[in-house]
């Protein structure tokens, strides 16, 4: 953060890009991962980046154009590892725009570059074999918004413990600020005390900007007469408040009006549009000031890996609704699955999950899988058992707020080898789902599979299906294909294509299904 | 100079030693940790051999060994089971051997069936409440009560509503696995635990419907206070009618729920007990920011003095303030009141679990994830033990038509103790009401018009005009010395009176 505020600051005291930025860049020890990413610089600056590897494995940092897969990238090497490991695991891909050494444990280097004229989100990677999942960032080059002009301030006195109504109040002073910076001089009054800052905004363009305050105490900002943002009352500057705002083309009235009950003064503002990054108004920075301002602060990642035996993980999940187990097993091959709906909802490759998201603060909200290629074979939470005459029928669709009828979740026991068999009752017969992996999923592997057996004891209902795939499919060298941008292929004896679904006849006994990534 | 120095010896030793701290009587003992997690304890139960099960918010459950023993590095970990989606209660079934977790959407028996130390079937014994995905949607679970059920509180969706069943109920889970709905009207609740006759409680936190953290009496059938998830009256047949709301005072017009309303707040607790006949008032309030910030764990002192003087009291955890306080319950009218104490503050970590062993040990741990604690640390597993040394504190607190009868872990100063001017008294209340916690009011300032000390010099009975029914009776024992002129450990204490005693 402190190099982003280092940028910040360079970009601040002057427009032109001709300041370097100078940036730190450091690997985590053991978590596999920069210290920082997002690194924050103007069009065309010069650039300055201290790259240091604390970790005890090789690094690098590579630069690629925007919009590149930087983990297809690195993985792609893999297809001709010994020619990769020549090049010192640097990919030979025209997208890369520089870069540093494979620096060896504890090694450093300082890479110099200009950074692009065009704006833009530059993604950086390790292309180390098997670091760029998790090892990445993005450098984004941006240009800073206008800035205030013409602006002037007045100063009222008065013991308030919220903004009052300025314009109902006769300034004790009015002046001029000659380098056009909100701020706050500590030489007049200590307590007690109100400013109205007015000025000149220039909107590039019609559309919308987001405006950012933070004050101790009250604060508020207005565009054209209207607020736009407000932090009243006495209170620390601990939260930065920001609004988005529409805007047209052209000239605008800037007002942000402050006032000083007792203790620390301080006082922020900055405005970000789609064009340029976070452009402080104000003379100082807020500390918490993060170049693209995110909302969401973000956590170090607590990636969860299959060691030797398979890792299994109880939570909320994307796609897999709010009673999910996933589980990773050795060999990079991941599932979730729904104790909700009692089926199989995801299938990935590739690195497990993240826990910073359930692990850090409060632990809300669904995580996403860490690896790519995420299939979902069936609808979000929906069942595999379902009866109807017509294996082409809709199958029932999520309704969060209910159980599905007919099936109970019964619990998971483990093998010897740590893998779950997943046991729950449907209309009465008793259901055992366990899986088995096959291939490498930590890389283009077309021999990487999960094979899923689903054994069925008890009587079922007439009209019964098995559902193991929805989507156009078509059959081919005995295997069903999915036709999709993400194609996948699933085997299984006895199954078949009714319209949109690809379903196998419920029956008593065992049902062998292989879901395997087209290559 | 001679003269002088005996004139300081006879004004006792209070000038001479410091006087005493909490850590003189009661020792926190801060574990080493395992390394490979962050041990952010969630619920603790003890185990046959001296051994503890430690469940854990990131969904682990931990064997310890060796926590009872005075050599802190005797202390050894084994990891049991993880995964799990958050292990807020655990219990340890003596009559199967298999440990339950209460997890946020179901509780789990876990079974180590080839006897490697690691659980290998994990069985649904229970998810018939509903998750919505929201993270506030706690659940947390007890221990097994006498009758070998567990007991299941859940948190609303939120602070305000309950957007999927059971959100804001107390479940009772039977040994066949069938859920009984218990109590409706809880918040946010923190801890589940019992008291020395096996009676039920549940801390709950500030919020709407609560001025203040509150220690409640779980009794089949009632109505906790927070009227958010009472939409479920239909799901639970056994409970009866539902409950008619609470004047619904938070919301008119164009009102946001953070606004205050003009002219205050109307609703009282000791009010709307007359008309809403399933409302049942708390215990104790944790009294907000005094006693504690964010109550949890619920540990009773069973250990028959070796954890002092306190036997069959309460003992309450804070996640916020990392502290313990002490809680003295009586049953006046049928009900459930009584009083509570500051005890032992210093604790590394917002506390969230706690268990106390039949030697006396209380064994805590939690974290301060989500809200911050004052203890500083991440996360912790520690020990509080009686050093052997009794404090000098209020032991009871008792209510009388007329006042309060106060007995003492040590004989009193009868001088001090029998002068109306060691003692003040306030009283306040909060108002019931859905906005967002609350101020303490309807402020009185009572008259103390008699303290008289008993022959024995270990009880005070204070006579006090006006007692308040539903009203808080903050009590200051500035001036009270024990017979060696020491002053209280700790000298303040909330009365929650409830119900007046008859005559």
């Amino acid at each position: 953060m402190i190099r982003l505020l280092f940028a910040l600051l360079f970009a601040a005291t002057s427009l032109r890009a001709a300041d370097p930025a100078v940036l730190t860049l450091k690997t985590m020890t053991a978590q596999m991962k920069y210290d920082s990413s997002e690194l924050l610089v103007l069009p065309g600056q010069p650039v300055k980046i201290l790259f240091e590897n604390g970790d005890d494995l090789p690094h690098n940092l590579v630069f690629c154009q925007p919009g590149t897969d930087t983990t297809a990238m690195a993985m792609k090497q893999m297809e001709n590892a010994e020619a990769a490991l020549k090049r010192n695991w640097l990919p030979d891909d025209k997208r890369i725009w520089a870069h540093s050494k494979m620096l060896n444990p504890h090694e450093k280097e300082t890479l110099a570059f200009t950074a692009p004229e065009k704006p833009g989100t530059y993604p950086y990677v390790c292309t180390f074999p098997g670091h760029a999942l998790t090892m990445r960032g993005e450098l984004k080059v941006a240009p800073l918004g206008d800035t205030l002009h013409d602006l002037h301030f007045a100063l009222y006195l008065g013991n308030w413990s919220k903004l009052p109504d300025f314009s109902k109040l006769k300034p004790h002073r009015e002046g001029k600020v000659e380098d056009n910076l909100i701020q706050v001089k500590l030489d007049d009054y200590k307590n007690e005390f109100g400013v109205v800052f007015t000025g000149k905004l220039t909107a590039p363009k019609k559309g919308s900007y987001r405006f950012f305050i933070s004050s101790d105490d009250g604060s508020r900002l207005l565009i054209d007469g209207k607020e736009v943002v407000a932090y009243d009352g006495i209170h620390p500057a601990g939260d930065i408040k920001e609004k988005g705002v529409q805007l047209e083309q052209g000239e605008h009235e800037f007002r942000l009006e402050y006032f000083q009950g007792g203790g620390n003064i301080e006082l922020y503002a900055a405005w970000k549009g789609s064009d340029f990054q976070i452009t402080p108004l104000s003379k100082w920075l807020h500390p918490n000031w993060k170049g693209g301002a995110k909302k969401q602060k973000e956590f170090d990642p607590i990636p969860l890996a299959a060691t030797n035996e398979p890792v299994i993980y109880r939570n909320f999940i994307q796609g897999t609704g709010n009673r999910a187990i996933a589980v990773g097993y050795p060999g990079g091959i991941n599932l979730a699955w729904s104790a909700e709906s009692m089926n199989l909802a995801l299938v990935w490759r590739g690195a497990f999950i993240d826990a910073a998201r359930h692990w850090n603060s409060r632990g809300g909200g669904h995580e996403k899988p860490l690896g790519y290629d995420v299939l979902q074979p069936t609808g979000e939470v929906t069942p595999a058992f379902f009866v109807n005459e017509k294996p082409d029928a809709q199958w029932p669709k999520w309704d969060k707020t209910k159980r599905y009828d007919g099936f109970e979740w019964k619990g998971y026991t483990l093998d010897a080898k740590r893998s779950p068999t997943f046991r729950y009752t449907w209309q009465g017969a008793e259901i055992e789902e366990s899986f088995t992996t096959e291939g490498n999923g930590n890389k283009a592997d077309a021999g990487a599979k999960l094979i899923r057996t689903v054994k069925v004891v008890g009587k079922l209902p007439e009209n019964g299906w098995y559902r193991i795939g929805t989507g156009t499919f078509e059959a081919k060298d005995g295997s069903f294909v999915l036709k999709s941008s993400q194609a996948y292929r699933i085997t299984a004896a006895g199954a078949q294509i009714a319209g949109q679904n690809l379903v196998i006849p419920a029956k008593p006994g065992t049902m062998t299904i292989t879901y395997q990534w087209a290559q | 100079m001679n003269r002088i120095l005996s004139l300081l010896l006879a004004l006792g030793p209070s000038l001479w030693a410091a006087d005493p701290v909490e850590s003189d009587f009661y020792k926190i003992t801060t574990f080493q940790t395992p390394k490979e997690t962050a041990l952010e304890v969630g619920s603790i139960d003890l185990m046959p051999d001296g051994k503890l099960a430690l469940g854990t918010r990131r969904g682990e459950i931990w064997i310890v060994s060796g926590a009872g023993s005075s050599d802190p590095s005797a202390v050894s970990y084994k990891l049991f089971a993880s995964g799990l989606h958050e292990v807020l209660g655990i219990a340890y079934n003596p009559k199967d051997k298999n440990i339950y977790a209460t997890t946020r959407h179901e509780v789990t028996r876990l079974k180590d069936v080839d006897g490697d130390g690691r659980a290998d079937v994990f069985d649904n014994v229970n998810d018939s409440w509903g998750v919505s995905g929201d993270y506030h949607e706690y659940a947390l679970g007890s221990n097994f009560d006498k009758n070998g059920d567990l007991w299941v509180t859940l948190c609303l969706t939120g602070s305000f509503s309950s957007s999927v069943p059971f959100r804001g109920w107390a479940l009772r889970i039977k040994p066949d696995g069938k859920m009984v709905p218990t109590c409706s009207g809880i918040r946010s609740p923190g801890g589940v635990g019992f008291d020395a006759d096996g009676e039920v409680y549940y801390c709950d936190n500030q919020g709407p419907w609560h001025g203040s953290c509150t220690l409640q009496h779980l009794v089949p059938g009632s109505f906790q206070g927070h009227p958010g998830g009472n939409i479920w009256y239909d799901l639970a047949p056994n409970m009866g009618p539902k409950p008619i709301d609470p004047i619904p005072e938070a919301f008119q017009g164009e009102r946001g729920r953070k606004d205050a309303r003009p002219g205050g707040d109307p609703g009282r607790m000791v009010k709307e007990r007359e008309r809403i006949k399933q409302l049942l008032p708390p215990a104790v309030y944790l009294v907000h920011g005094k006693i504690g910030n964010s109550a949890s764990a619920i540990i009773c002192d069973l250990s028959g003095g070796k954890f002092g003087p306190f036997a069959k009291q309460l003992f309450v955890a804070d996640q916020s303030h990392s502290n313990l306080s002490r809680v003295f319950l009586e049953t006046i009218n049928g009900i459930k009141q009584g009083v509570v104490f500051p005890f032992r503050g210093g604790f590394t970590s917002g506390l969230i679990g706690g268990r106390m062993d039949e030697e006396g040990r209380v064994f805590v741990g939690g974290s301060d994830r989500g809200w911050g604690a004052r203890g500083g640390k991440p996360y912790c597993f520690e020990k509080c033990e009686w050093t052997g040394k009794t404090p000098f504190e209020v032991h009871e607190m008792r209510a009388k038509p007329d006042g309060f009868e106060l007995t003492f872990t040590q004989p009193v100063d009868p001088a001090t103790a029998g002068d109306v001017k060691s003692y003040s008294m306030r009283e306040f209340t909060y108002a019931y009401r859905e906005q967002y916690g609350g101020d303490e009011i309807d402020e009185i300032l009572p008259k103390i018009t008699a303290a008289k000390v008993a022959e024995d010099g270990k009880s005070v009975r204070l006579t006090i005009t006006p007692l308040t029914k539903g009203h808080i009776h903050e009590l200051h024992l500035d001036g009270v010395r024990n017979a060696e002129k020491l002053p209280l450990l700790h000298k303040v204490g909330y009365y929650t009176l409830n119900e007046i005693p008859g005559e």
